[in-house]
């Protein structure tokens, strides 16, 4: 029988995509033992990419071309807000606005106001940083895993999609990052499984539709490795082999998909599939053996998934995915660290602020903010992430928090802690999420738990007080009354205007609610949108208390 | 020449600000990180503009061959009343400045090739005519060129009084975006294009009469520079034979006509896009080869 044309391509492909994705990553570990020659190159980059742009000569920015010691004092530190009337400028003249290379795309992505941001996807940025990153990143996978491409279906990669286009800016796309379609040139993403029958645009955009029809393609197969950005894909994965269990037995016995002809019917696999999937507690091991890899987002929030991937997960190594925004990246693993990854010194101008400076603040008075360089930061302390990428949005104020970890070879290895902002104050306290989740941790302790997945929610009440849902293995009134108190407790160690409001009567004592395992693993899943699916995330804190009733039925 | 065997390069998307009697007008351009090997200076049409040209540019770019395009004054981001020509002088004035510019900037050594589509056809064979245009180029192509349209349409008393008229009254030019494209995507950006020139007013039109008076009545002899006339099978705004004939008159022996399966009128937004900047770019650079060496 003829090979088919997508293994055609996937064998074609599979030496060039491994030398590539190795020769990346040799390039960023070299970086990394150099990261000041590497963020002077970007920063020379940028400057010779931008200085010419409208922008830049409007604002006298250029005058940076001739001494670049001058960009942190002449460039303000801005937010995306900031840059908006110069990329609907950009929309219309499609580059040389912003930065002097062709705007090829504008990526979606949410933004403050509700309206999606645009965010330019240059043909410099693509070429020079974010297809290399990919590439790094998926050099260290194949450092440590190189079964990933033992053959045409032993990756199930769901951190890209390829999906039609059918939002346009002034003629020019508007997508996600994580669509890779259409393929720009041949220089553009090209992993050997990119003609795949479960990747390409035939399959449905919906996310139930599109896992569906991985999950056919790849049952019975060996599949050795998935990936995924967030870890509540995985978890999706699992639950829709659950739900969808008949189905797809039946698809395997008649060797069809959603019923029409698909391949050689299967009466056997079928009845391993069947029974396998029978069995309440069935792991994606039961479904594939030969797994042997997953990746997905491990740190902050996305940890708190980590017994439930070890549940689904039995004795399969796991590695991260890198720290990024549609924005830029900011940390690429390159060794089997779970949780933290070298700085990108190679993929854009970093600077930090102290985590403990208003920085949102200041910048909304155009107070001018002392930043740090990468050199400058310290092991131990949270920072404001401001990056300067090589697709025209200088010293964007990220609105991450990262953590550094510890300093090798001069280069920070941090991880990503919260987002700035994402707080809550009834009366000044500023409760962060990261703050809640320590409290919560420090509160199953006590009882003997693990953290899993939780959600916080202001209850205006008299006087006002926090809602808390959080998974347990056996919830109970009583479990419920002792993690109130150890997290009220709790947040009054971490918190002192918490401490101090709560003392004097303006807060409530916090009520928490235990829920049974995969219960908002559940709820978030049912909240996931249609687009853009590939990047939802579960988001701890909440803005208000919907999710208490929908949790408990209080 | 084209290296025929190279990965996708790298390419730059500039706009210069270029300053022509008191007004800045916006010159783009499209070029390769590397070496420049030949150069196309393009004159867009009544209602275009230079950001229509984000697929266009690129490609000529990555063939080695610098793209620049100005937004005529009152067009696109240049600066200059909308809807309105000043007049004959202050618009050739307007390119012999910029294609001046484009000439110093890439020097002696590269080819370059005038490209006009539709009315910027007609612009452009007035400056080729005009007796300041001392700019030396190396080929033309008139594009689904609007070539010599008023005098093959009005009468003397007709043209008169077009020449007289001072109304700033709008003249729809009653574009529609499907006779341009059918595909979707292209025709929702036309019609959404905020930037777009649609109407024009009536003593402008006096101005086109005037620009084309430049080579219907030419005063100058065209440098022997091969020029070509490109166009889909049919138009559905161009009178394509009318435009031949004023072509072949301009360009005689050196001329060459080339037809390309579509019957759209903006062949950048047909599936000929491709082959048409690939042919342009061989065209220009060809132009380029020394024999004597």
């Amino acid at each position: 029988m003829d090979t088919p044309l997508w293994q055609k391509h996937w064998f074609d492909r599979r030496a060039p995509f491994a030398d590539e994705c190795r020769q990346a990553r040799d390039s960023l570990l070299t970086d990394l033992k150099q990261p000041a020659l590497a963020q002077q190159r970007v920063l020379a980059d940028v400057v010779d990419m931008s200085a010419g742009s409208v922008h830049w000569r409007e604002r006298g920015y250029d005058v940076v071309a001739d001494d670049h010691r001058r960009f942190r004092s002449v460039l303000p530190v801005m937010r995306y807000d900031d840059f908006v009337p110069e990329i609907q400028h950009e929309t219309r003249t499609k580059g040389g606005t912003l930065t002097c290379s062709p705007v090829l795309r504008w990526l979606k992505t949410s933004g403050t106001t509700g309206a999606p941001k645009l965010v330019p996807y240059t043909l410099h940025w693509l070429l020079t940083y974010r297809i290399p990153a990919m590439k790094a990143m998926w050099g260290t996978y194949l450092e440590y895993h190189p079964e990933l491409l033992a053959h045409p279906y032993a990756t199930l990669d769901t951190q890209t999609v390829r999906e039609d286009v059918f939002d346009f800016v002034h003629g020019i796309g508007h997508q996600a990052i994580s669509n890779r379609h259409p393929r720009v040139n041949s220089r553009d993403w090209n992993p050997p499984w990119y003609e795949s029958p479960w990747f390409g645009p035939e399959v449905p955009s919906s996310h139930e539709g599109r896992m569906y029809h991985r999950i056919r393609n790849l049952v019975g197969k060996e599949l050795h490795y998935i990936s995924s950005i967030n870890p509540s894909t995985l978890i999706s994965l699992r639950d829709l082999l659950a739900e969808h269990r008949d189905q797809l037995v039946d698809d395997v016995r008649s060797g069809t998909l959603e019923g029409r002809p698909y391949a050689r019917p299967d009466v056997a696999g079928a009845r391993r599939l069947e029974e396998a999937l029978s069995r309440p507690e069935f792991t994606l091991t039961d479904v594939w053996p030969s797994l042997t890899l997953y990746t997905c987002w491990l740190s902050a929030s996305a940890g708190l998934y980590a017994s439930k991937l070890d549940a689904i997960f039995p004795g399969v190594d796991r590695l991260p995915f890198m720290s990024c925004g549609t924005e830029g990246v900011t940390t690429i693993p390159v060794d089997d660290s779970l949780h933290s990854q070298p700085l990108a010194v190679s993929q854009a101008f970093f600077e930090f602020v102290p985590a403990s400076v208003p920085l949102g603040e200041l910048l909304e008075t155009g107070e001018p903010v002392p930043t740090l360089l990468f050199d400058e930061v310290e092991p131990g302390q949270d920072y404001h992430l401001i990056m300067t990428q090589g697709n025209g949005l200088y010293r964007l104020w990220t609105g991450d928090v990262y953590h550094v970890d510890r300093v090798v070879d001069g280069t920070p290895w941090i991880h990503f802690v919260h987002r700035d902002g994402v707080f809550h104050s009834f009366t000044g306290e500023k409760l962060t999420e990261s703050q809640v989740a320590s409290a919560v941790q420090r509160g199953l302790a006590t009882e003997g738990l693990g953290l899993g997945l939780y959600m916080c929610g202001p209850r205006w009440s008299e006087p006002p007080y926090y809602d808390v849902v959080a998974e347990v293995p056996e919830p109970s009134p009583r479990l419920d009354r002792a993690l109130s108190r150890a997290v009220d407790s709790a947040l009054h160690e971490i918190n002192i205007e918490y401490a101090s409001k709560r003392d004097s009567g303006r807060l409530g004592a916090p009520e928490v609610a235990t829920v049974p395992r995969d219960a908002i693993a559940a709820y978030v899943e049912s909240h996931r949108q249609a687009g853009n699916t590939t990047q939802y995330k579960y988001r701890p804190f909440q803005r208000d208390v919907d999710f208490v009733t929908a949790l408990t039925g209080r | 020449m084209i290296e025929t065997k190279r990965p996708p390069q790298n390419t730059r998307r500039e706009i210069a600000a270029l300053p022509v009697d008191g007004t800045e007008l916006a010159l783009h351009l499209w070029r390769p990180r590397g070496q420049v090997k030949g150069a196309v200076f393009y004159f867009h049409g009544l209602q275009s503009h230079a950001g229509w040209l984000w697929e266009v540019g690129p490609q000529f770019a990555d063939n080695d061959v610098a793209f620049y395009v100005l937004d005529r004054r009152g067009s696109g981001i240049s600066g200059g009343d909308r809807q309105d020509l000043p007049d004959v002088d202050t618009v050739v004035r307007d390119y012999l400045t910029a294609v001046a510019h484009v000439r110093r900037e890439i020097g002696d050594a590269v080819p370059l090739s005038l490209f006009g589509h539709c009315l910027g056809g007609s612009f452009m064979a007035a400056l080729m005519h005009h007796p300041e245009f001392t700019t030396r180029y190396d080929a033309a192509i008139f594009c689904s060129a609007w070539l010599g349209r008023l005098h093959a349409t009005l009468d003397e008393e007709q043209r008169r009084a077009l020449a007289a008229e001072t109304s700033l009254e709008l003249w729809d030019a009653g574009l529609k975006s499907e006779d341009f494209t059918d595909e979707v995507r292209h025709r929702h950006f036309i019609d959404h294009d905020d930037l777009a020139v649609r109407a024009l007013t009536h003593r402008s039109r006096g101005v086109l009469l005037g620009l084309e008076e430049l080579y219907v009545r030419p005063r100058k002899p065209l440098p022997p520079v091969p020029a070509a006339y490109v166009s889909g099978a049919r138009d559905p705004i161009i009178d394509l034979d009318d435009a031949r004939v004023a072509f072949r008159r301009m360009t005689g022996a050196n001329g060459a006509l080339l037809q390309y399966p579509t019957d759209k009128h903006y062949l950048f937004y047909t599936d000929v896009r491709s082959r048409l900047v690939d042919w342009a770019s061989t065209f220009t650079l060809i132009q380029g080869v020394d024999r004597d060496v």
